[in-house]
């Protein structure tokens, strides 16, 4: 009854009615409750139905039209090729890097393992074009690489960036950490007496790796290859820097050329291969699912955190070399891209006379679209951030401690289009909001608030899932005891529910802000003059050549990202020492 | 606090969690639901405190309507306590604030503690003797001194009802023992109403004035320690309270005879209930039992399992009718035949 009234008071607030008691009010909860649920399918759930309906609507009614002309083109197929080219052969660099990181994290005794464990998500954390830009400067002829060839050859050039290696190579750079997380944890949690079990048994070693610990760790690196399987597919931004000035193009890339290209005229075709994208990411999302599901059935046994092999005196040489792997693949392209950005000309070399502040200079006070694109992208980042954690941690509340059928449905609906590839929903969103009504054009779409419906509906989900974790770890009883002890809805959530999960939150918010700040896929489609984003900004720098001011501005997205881990990494301290134990 | 629970049901969708449970609870009394997980002991717990609504049936406390099918006072609103538990400490408050919390945030809070809140919390953490921790936080605690906030926080407010949900289970079985007098030594000094869930016989005998013994939902016996006890009402009582064994046997008025023997022996059974004289039983407690060598006269028994419990004896015995549970001081071998007669109640 206690959770029913704080729906009611909560529902109250959202419609601006007082919450009625009893039967007439039990009513009114279903009618709203169902109402919300109506809300939430139109926003989240219609715009896929639009797509699909204008991927199968030709001149005359309903036709496969669309559908038989692009499996027609030699481009499609080339295209299809090419994704599964990078797709598969960026997952496995992730996936073999993963895993030995996970199981060298969590089965030996390396050093550090904390910092250890923060620096094997640092390349995950930067958007995939910071990296991407990273790497191309560092590798590119004026980058770090180049000039340590040089000290053996004068004419040794690096391997460039700008090839279906170089996209892999990023890409599994970028998604590693994914599979080490996953992995990471199933592997802690394989009970270690099973494996004693086996070696008294008279297995050895190796038998009890493959016998005992593969098997039961193969749940895990399914879902992790699957998720980085579904990160390729969506991934936008390293194709697009690497693969469009190399005429490599994969599914979301060609959607965006076909799009930016061709205009309305071309919104039915691209509606037509974003369905065939679309199928492929739902496809791989539910084997994801069901292959996480299995993690859970053998989720019994507790986190154990204490290392099994001793590295003996290799102990320093192997945390050396992983330290050195993490620092080559992120902090020295990050290092090589800053030093770019220093120089007063491309081309010149990197000496104190040729060094100057001007490109941030340039970008900050002299170019005016710059600064517009950097207040765009911190507006829209705030404004969602703030919606997203009203109502994601509302509705993250609700689906805890009100589990049924229509709180599981809103979950579904809202995590649907951050399922989908970006660029998919990116034209989705177009579809619907130009005319929400047919015949009426309300003017979202060609402004800066199409962007920020947008952010909302494709961010919501990571707010939802971090509210979903933190209230899973609050006992009921602790709200039952505030209420027991004279608290009433409001005074439970000031003085027990915000201060515990208030840390929680924050980084669910903080991922949202992130992610929204630096967004590209989604912008590159959806932004119009005067509401181009920082990504939208970067990507045209670049693509104009302007190496300079396109790896300055991404210098200090980095620093934008680091200052806000620093903060909260300092909430989460401060929150310790009182004593709540974060999770 | 008086409660009156009338008439009163509750069904989760298909599920009968209580069937029509009627039941008087007097001020200031210690009432002990003691019943195996399921039977809905929890359910009525929480209907007290406010957090389930009946679907039938009424709750009254102080005269006042609480609860109905169709009314639901908040637990904020009723003027309870309550110990949770796994304690249900907050894990971002101090000892103090704990205590605190219910003195300033509940509206039933008399003046007088109001009024003068650090000297009662003084008091309360005196009376739980966790005075010299009032800055810890939870995790700084024992399981025994969380326990103590818990209850120290439960009586700051001076509740006139007390719920105790299984407070003792999530302790290790010496602080049990320690804890149960500390409730006990609680009780008096408050003088609060308590209503106190638990699956454990032996907690509830110990402390409670009066057994509520629930079943599948509904009361199986309600009385003191001693009649739930030694004088169970029913099967379910009789074994899950006092692990009675059921012997099988004739019963003449008063006199029964169990089976399997020459009828000769003869047991008194004035205390034993109807019910049982109704089907034919009679429930003997372990300690009932008291055994010989085979040559005397008795139900013949082989003993199939002996454990030494250092101030007598488990047994297994198997006889014609069973294998029965029996203790006693006297030593005998594994395998041995015994026999087994009915031992002079001198409880009753």
């Amino acid at each position: 009854m206690m959770e029913s009234k704080t729906i009611n008071a909560a529902r109250g607030e959202l419609t601006g009615k007082k919450a009625l008691p009893s039967l007439p009010g039990l009513l009114t909860k279903r009618i709203i409750g169902l109402l919300l649920l109506i809300f939430l399918f139109l926003l989240f759930v219609l715009p896929i139905g639009k797509l699909i309906y204008l991927s199968v609507q030709g001149t005359g009614g309903f036709s496969l039209q669309h559908y038989t002309e692009m499996l027609r083109q030699d481009r499609l197929w080339s295209t299809l090729i090419d994704t599964f080219i990078i797709v598969v052969g960026s997952s496995v660099v992730s996936i073999i890097l993963g895993v030995a990181a996970a199981w060298l994290m969590a089965y030996t005794d390396l050093l550090h393992k904390k910092a250890l464990h923060m620096a094997m998500l640092l390349s995950f954390i930067l958007p995939s074009y910071v990296l991407t830009l990273s790497w191309s400067s560092f590798m590119g002829s004026q980058g770090l690489a180049a000039q340590f060839l040089r000290l053996f050859h004068p004419d040794a050039t690096p391997w460039s960036m700008y090839s279906y290696g170089g996209i892999i190579f990023v890409m599994g750079i970028h998604h590693f950490p994914l599979v080490y997380l996953l992995t990471v944890d199933v592997l802690k949690k394989i009970p270690r007496d099973l494996e004693w079990a086996t070696r008294a048994s008279g297995a050895g070693r190796w038998k009890t790796f493959t016998l005992v610990t593969l098997p039961l760790a193969l749940p895990g690196l399914t879902a992790g290859g699957l998720l980085v399987f579904l990160a390729s597919l969506d991934n936008f931004g390293i194709p697009a820097f690497l693969g469009i000035p190399a005429h490599i193009s994969v599914l979301s890339t060609l959607i965006y050329e076909e799009i930016i290209g061709f205009g309305p005229s071309a919104f039915a075709r691209g509606a037509a291969l974003s369905v065939l994208l679309g199928l492929f990411a739902i496809i791989g999302t539910l084997l994801q699912w069901l292959s996480v599901r299995k993690i859970r059935a053998v989720d019994t046994v507790v986190i154990d955190h204490s290392p099994r092999y001793t590295l003996g005196k290799h102990r320093r040489w192997v945390s050396a070399g992983i330290w050195t792997f993490l620092i080559v693949i992120t902090i020295v392209p990050l290092v090589s891209m800053v030093a770019i950005s220093l120089k007063k000309a491309y081309g010149l070399p990197f000496q104190a006379a040729n060094l100057t502040l001007s490109n941030y200079a340039f970008i900050l006070f002299d170019n005016p679209k710059v600064w517009e694109s950097i207040q765009n992208s911190l507006l829209l980042s705030v404004s969602t951030t703030i919606i997203c954690l009203l109502l994601g941690s509302l509705l993250a509340y609700v689906r805890v401690r009100k589990p049924s059928w229509m709180t599981k449905s809103a979950e579904l609906a809202v995590a649907l289009p951050y399922t989908l590839p970006g660029i998919v929903f990116g034209l989705c969103m177009i579809l619907t909001w130009m005319e929400p009504i047919p015949g009426w054009n309300p003017g979202i779409y060609g402004t800066i608030r199409i962007l920020f419906i947008a952010y909302v509906c494709r961010f919501l989900i990571l707010q939802v899932r971090a509210g979903i974790t933190a209230f899973t770890q609050i006992d009921t009883s602790m709200e039952e005891a505030a209420h027991i002890f004279g608290a009433g809805t409001w005074r439970k959530w000031i003085s027990i529910l915000l201060p515990l999960l208030l840390p929680a939150l924050l980084s669910g918010a903080f991922l949202v802000f992130l992610t929204a700040l630096t967004e590209l896929t989604v912008s590159a489609l959806l932004w119009s003059s005067g509401s181009q984003t920082i990504g939208v900004t970067i990507f045209s720098f670049e693509q104009a050549g302007s190496t300079l001011y396109s790896t300055a501005l991404s210098s200090l997205i980095v620093i934008v990202i680091v200052a806000g881990m620093a903060i909260l990494h300092f909430i989460q301290k401060l929150q310790s020492k009182k004593g709540v134990q974060p999770q | 606090m008086s409660i009156q629970i009338v008439e009163v049901s509750k069904r989760f969708g298909h599920f009968q969690a209580l069937n029509t449970l009627n039941l008087n609870i007097a001020t200031g009394e210690f009432v002990a639901i003691l019943g195996p997980s399921g039977c809905g002991k929890t359910t009525l717990l929480r209907m007290l405190a406010g957090f389930e609504q009946p679907t039938a049936g009424e709750i009254h406390m102080n005269q006042t309507l609480v609860a109905s099918a169709s009314f639901n006072l908040p637990p904020e609103k009723r003027r309870i306590g309550m110990v949770f538990q796994a304690f249900a400490l907050w894990p971002h408050m101090n000892v103090t604030e704990h205590v605190r919390f219910p003195i300033r945030h509940h509206k039933e809070t008399p003046a007088a503690i109001r009024e003068k809140e650090q000297e009662r919390i003084t008091n309360v953490l005196q009376m739980v003797g966790l005075s010299k921790h009032s800055t810890r936080m939870p995790h700084e605690l024992s399981g025994g001194q969380k326990q103590r906030v818990a209850i120290a926080r439960a009586i700051a407010a001076e509740p006139s009802l007390l719920l105790m949900d299984e407070p003792l289970s999530s302790l290790d079985a010496m602080l049990r023992m320690d804890m149960r007098k500390e409730i006990q030594s609680i009780h008096r000094q408050t003088g609060t109403a308590i209503v106190y869930v638990t699956h454990d016989q032996g907690e509830a005998l110990a402390m409670a004035d009066r057994i509520i013994v629930m079943k599948d939902g509904h009361i199986e016996q309600v009385g003191t320690p001693q009649d739930i006890y030694l004088r169970p009402q029913t099967e379910f009582v009789a074994q899950f309270v006092s692990k009675a064994n059921l012997v099988r046997g004739n019963w003449n008025h008063d006199q029964f005879t169990p089976l399997y023997t020459d009828g000769r022996i003869q047991w008194e059974g004035s205390q034993v209930a109807d019910y049982f004289k109704a089907c034919g039983k009679y429930p003997v407690r372990p300690d009932q039992f008291q055994l010989s060598a085979s040559h005397v006269p008795g139900i013949s028994g082989k003993v199939t399992n002996v454990q030494f419990q250092g101030k007598e004896f488990h047994y297994h015995i198997e006889t014609e009718d069973g294998v029965w549970e029996i203790s006693s001081p006297q030593p005998f071998q594994l395998h041995s035949t015994v026999s087994l007669n009915l031992l002079r109640d001198d409880l009753t």
